[in-house]
């Protein structure tokens, strides 16, 4: 499991030892070695560690973006504080990615294993099943956007269409401040669940049908072996859906963008959309810094403890 | 996987097909009703009470398409660019995964902690500093600043280092007694052994930075250089009065990546099993 492998590196699994080389042409052999390693190496400097030190550094200043670096009036954590005490469409925008995030995860988790259970099961035509649910997974988020807007729209959605058929009241969807949220929740779920399907299916298909043959000379009946068989042999699965689900919920950007834009009254408004604005609308780019170092602060513990909770302790990772 | 032969259930059965089929026709509806709403005139769109298919197909949406966007140009320009992000993708985690994996030299292991450490970074904490040096590099609204961002993945080499690590040193030892170099190595033994793995990133790649929207959004201003979801983005504006084109623009940007899915979606599929659940 890659992230959790990676986890697990950095958790000191690895000896650390200098391998120093000895002879000339171990020596040489090196100087490939570092060759192979440095454009990439130096890539990852420029775009990815440089930048999250100087977003730090930026996090407690003024900055606009325009006056030079050099110049940044210093800011202490005043922009923490302000973030944390007196933004109030921060805290709503951090209370509404919770949400998303929740309904979302709690959602694909339960509804992709039901799925990847019905389609373990003696099926036919898995492969087409497959297919239908995965082709979300690999469309555009902005495409996905504007279909949705459409299909819930308040006037000429079909989906008021077929409620008002029905002789029901017409609802507001992404338009109501009470349904805007829940509605990008069933978006993101409609997204992604065909990946969790895939991901559990895999899953399922490890376990060895021989504890399953075992259980039923036991007399096990469906339930007991979903509880005591299935359940547990998948919880390093369930872990990666977890965490990479919580991870990617928690950064939505695309979708919120595209359909409501945070509206009505900042009721969708999410962390990495306010950011945005704050950043490239109003150039506070010292308070979005510090928005986002609160997000990822807020994604590393939440990841850690979910870490924490499901990992297995009888199998190991 | 399970073998329920031994407890048929005819009632179990029909009910298991009836909860896959509403689950398939919730799945497929959206992608069937953008394409139905695409052949309407805006007029049938907004209806009451609503009409459920055009009174005649209305193709002219289509064929009056690249009027309002140049769909070419936007395929052109997504090609063109998640082209350039898999080969940079591809190189250069395939050298640095075998430099981690099969080199000894010092500081390795602490290069290799500050990869992974990188690989847990989201893309927003860097998302401004990243602006501002593209800025910096005079690269706003070119094919540079929205390419070189993403042409190195930590992930990539961490993925690539788990597999290269995996293929016996053996092999390489024989080549060096043949006298092969370090470089043709790489390209004769090891690049051939990973392909798998290659074909899996690689997707991956391409998926992301075909779909990517915030970057190209922030970096590039200019029509001729708008990637496919930022020419989505620009026919927003049509949404109301000509529901019918955006939707037909939506279609077109969509369906075509539908089809190749369709017709490699082994390959997908098997990669997901592979990198969500190994390594």
């Amino acid at each position: 499991m890659t992230i959790l492998g990676a986890l697990g590196v950095l958790g000191g699994k690895y000896p650390w030892r200098p391998d120093i080389p000895k002879t000339a042409l171990m020596r040489r052999r090196m100087l490939w070695a570092y060759a192979f390693a440095a454009a990439p190496i130096i890539a990852l400097i420029v775009f990815l560690l440089g930048p999250i030190l100087f977003s730090g550094w930026v996090s407690l200043h003024r900055w606009d973006m325009l006056s030079p670096v050099g110049e940044m009036p210093w800011r202490g954590l005043s922009n923490y504080s302000y973030l944390l005490s007196k933004d109030p469409v921060f805290l709503k925008s951090l209370g509404n990615t919770f949400t998303f995030a929740i309904g979302g995860v709690g959602a694909n988790t339960i509804l992709g294993l039901g799925f990847a259970l019905l389609l373990n099961s003696r099926i036919r035509g898995r492969a087409i099943w497959r297919v239908l649910y995965f082709m979300p997974v690999i469309t555009a988020p902005l495409a996905l956007a504007v279909m949705f807007s459409f299909i819930f729209d308040r006037n000429f959605g079909v989906v008021n269409n077929v409620i008002t058929g029905l002789g029901l009241p017409r609802q507001p969807f992404l338009s109501g401040p009470n349904q805007a949220l829940l509605t990008l929740v069933f978006i993101a779920v409609y997204q992604y669940i065909g990946y969790y399907i895939v991901i559990f299916l895999a899953g399922l298909q490890g376990i060895p049908q021989d504890y399953y043959d075992a259980a039923q000379v036991d007399g096990a009946g469906r339930i007991q072996e979903f509880r005591y068989i299935t359940l547990p042999l998948l919880r390093p699965v369930m872990l990666f859906v977890v965490v990479t689900n919580t991870i990617g919920a928690l950064q939505v950007f695309d979708l919120v963008f595209a359909t409501t834009g945070g509206a009505p009254a900042n009721s969708s408004m999410t962390v990495v959309l306010h950011m945005y604005n704050t950043a490239f609308k109003f150039s506070r780019m010292g308070r979005a810094s510090a928005m986002a170092f609160i997000l990822f602060a807020i994604i590393m513990l939440i990841t850690i403890a979910q870490v924490r909770l499901l990992r297995d302790r009888a199998y190991g990772d | 996987m399970r073998d329920e032969t031994a407890r048929p259930q005819p009632l179990g059965d029909a009910l298991k097909y009836l909860v896959l089929l509403a689950g398939a026709f919730i799945m497929v509806f959206p992608f069937i009703w953008m394409i139905i709403a695409s052949l309407m005139t805006a007029g049938e769109i907004q209806l009451r009470p609503p009409v459920w298919l055009p009174a005649e197909p209305q193709f002219q949406n289509y064929t009056e398409l690249p009027q309002k966007i140049p769909i070419a140009r936007l395929y052109f320009n997504s090609l063109f660019t998640s082209s350039l992000i898999v080969f940079g993708v591809l190189l250069s985690s395939s050298l640095a995964g075998f430099a981690f994996a099969k080199y000894r030299f010092p500081g390795r292991e602490f290069l290799f902690y500050l990869i992974l450490a990188t690989m847990m970074i989201p893309f927003f904490v860097t998302l401004i500093p990243v602006f501002f040096i593209v800025r910096q590099l005079g690269w706003i609204d070119t094919y540079q600043g929205l390419v070189a961002p993403g042409l190195t993945s930590a992930y990539g080499i961490f993925l690539m280092r788990q597999f290269i690590i995996t293929l016996p040193d053996e092999l390489i030892d024989a080549a060096r007694i043949d006298g092969a170099s370090e470089l043709r190595i790489f390209w004769r033994i090891i690049v051939p052994l990973v392909k798998p793995a290659l074909a899996t990133l690689g997707t991956f790649a391409f998926i992301g930075a075909w779909n990517n929207f915030l970057w190209p959004l922030l970096v590039l201003n200019s029509r001729e250089l708008m990637t496919l979801p930022l020419g989505i983005n620009s026919m927003r504006s049509l949404y109301a009065d000509n529901t019918n084109l955006l939707m037909a623009g939506a279609a077109v940007a969509v369906i075509p990546m539908l089809i190749v899915f369709i017709f490699l979606q082994r390959y997908f599929i098997q990669g997901i099993a592979l990198t969500g659940l190994k390594g």
